[in-house]
């Protein structure tokens, strides 16, 4: 009788955009994890990984490819989409474990229901500032394990144990959790992964090197960045701040998108 | 006399504990490789193990059947020791890239094919993710059994025989997540099953007995089991 036509899917399939992932990035020497995934080695981070273009993840599927693209894309390829999945069923899983929580704090509380305004404690209102939104959820969460997996991050908590940390001085992962405007949110963030660098590794010559370097937030995601431009000496980045070492160090720590030229002017 | 020592030093030493995967089939490089990879993941080029694991497995189709679970440990044994995932991300883009050259595969050799197909269920068998099956993989491996049900593949007990044999590991867990999918299978094979010509009789055995197995509710009756699989008594 009728023999079927090969399944429609299988072309959508081929047709679907192939999701890139470049070779390291000039920042990429303070992350303990290649954007493969692999875990790098002091060594390792030394070569202009920048150049390396035969050094390609084999899973790099769109060899015309420009550059990095926007992890915030679909990504088509099976790795992408598991990791994805993982992440969202984990994400709803914390977002359970926090509502409960919250809920066991607010108990104790709901006795001392006194004036109208706030009451002392926030956790009643943690409920109902809560963020549920699974994208938003599972961006802030990238930003985050962005932040995590770093060198300066491993060196930190290992420095630091959680009931030693001092409030503004020690870092803070910024809560997921609570509804915050997108800018208050990547705002958290940067300051966050700025603090964090306090932390990073010292380099063969001993200084912690080019500061400026290892912030690539514009790398994978669409943070604005609406600093007011500080004095600096010849800005050619569009979009360039200039923020004083939280810890105090002196080192100005500079936040650009791109451009190695205006990189290597500052101090 | 050395090997004796061995085992009596260091008890939980490569020799014997990991037999169980078959890695006669290896150079003894190879097999140290990948013996490594299943204790110390992080120290072995995971890329490379699992171009390793995927390329035995598109030739031997003994070894397709057992590399979920090499996979799977290598999975579990990376997340555990350094939360990773490099080892499952290269090998299921690698069984992506080969997914979509599978008709090219097939036309170069059945073996291969069917091979790759053993080996794809099985990895949807064992690499769990929080317990569920990885839903990416839930449409390639219908689009494989598809592949499988249409009529130049029906002529082929090699594919048949692969067909069923995946239908009875992983059916049910294919109907769970995509039922539609499954009817519009079935309804293939009743076709093939009943219209085509020139199918063997061992063909048209084995997809009899997977409608019956299906409709059973992924099971046989005792009576269909009887018939199917008992010896012929007087």
């Amino acid at each position: 009788m009728s023999t079927r036509t090969p399944d429609r899917r299988t072309d959508a399939t081929s047709s679907r955009r192939e999701h890139t992932r470049s070779g390291p990035s000039r920042w990429s020497h303070c992350r303990k994890r290649g954007v493969d995934g692999s875990m790098r080695t002091d060594e390792h981070e030394r070569t202009d990984e920048h150049e390396r273009t035969e050094g390609r993840h084999s899973s790099f599927t769109t060899p015309e490819s420009s550059g990095p693209v926007s992890r915030c894309a679909a990504s088509s390829d099976w790795g992408s989409q598991v990791e994805d999945n993982e992440m969202r069923r984990d994400l709803h899983r914390d977002l359970q474990r926090y509502r409960r929580r919250i809920l066991a704090a607010d108990g104790p509380h709901r006795e001392r229901k006194a004036s109208s305004g706030s009451s002392g404690s926030c956790d009643s209102k943690e409920e109902e500032s809560l963020e549920t939104d699974e994208g938003v959820l599972l961006r802030r969460q990238k930003q985050i394990s962005y932040g995590k997996n770093t060198l300066a991050y491993d060196r930190y908590i290992r420095e630091v144990p959680k009931h030693l940390r001092q409030p503004g001085i020690h870092p803070k992962t910024p809560n997921k959790f609570r509804k915050y405007s997108r800018r208050s949110w990547d705002q958290q963030i940067k300051l966050w992964r700025v603090k964090l660098h306090a932390w990073d590794p010292p380099t063969d010559n001993g200084t912690q090197e080019d500061n400026e370097e290892q912030l690539d937030l514009g790398d994978i995601m669409d943070i604005e960045l609406d600093f007011p431009t500080l004095a600096e000496p010849g800005p050619q980045a569009a979009h360039a701040g200039v923020m004083e070492d939280p810890e105090g160090t002196g080192t100005p720590v500079k936040v650009q998108r791109m451009d190695a030229a205006a990189a290597s002017d500052v101090v | 006399m050395s090997q004796i020592d061995e085992t009596e030093a260091h008890p939980t030493v490569m020799e014997n504990s990991t037999d169980e995967y078959r890695f006669q089939s290896f150079d003894p490089d190879t097999q140290m490789l990948l013996k490594t990879a299943l204790k110390d993941p992080s120290s072995v080029d995971l890329e490379k193990v699992s171009n390793i694991i995927v390329d035995q497995s598109l030739k031997d189709q003994v070894f397709s059947k057992e590399a979920g679970r090499i996979c799977y440990t290598i999975v579990q044994a990376e997340a555990k020791q350094s939360d990773g995932n490099v080892f499952r991300r290269n090998l299921l883009n690698r069984l992506q890239r080969e997914f979509k050259d599978r008709e090219d595969m097939r036309a170069r050799s059945i073996h291969e094919w069917v091979c790759y197909v053993t080996f794809i269920c099985n990895i949807f068998d064992y690499l769990k993710v929080n317990n569920m099956p990885m839903v990416a993989l839930v449409h390639p491996v219908y689009d494989c059994m598809m592949r499988l049900a249409q009529p130049d593949a029906l002529k082929n007990e090699e594919e048949v025989d692969c067909l069923v044999l995946q239908l009875h590991r992983i059916g049910e867990q294919l109907e769970k997540a995509n039922s539609q999918r499954m009817d519009q299978l079935f309804f293939l094979l009743r076709d093939g099953f009943l219209l085509q010509e020139g199918l063997t009789s061992m063909t048209r055995l084995l997809l009899l007995e997977i409608l019956e197995f299906r409709a059973g509710g992924w099971m046989l009756s005792s009576t269909a089991n009887k018939y199917y699989y008992s010896e012929i008594s007087d």
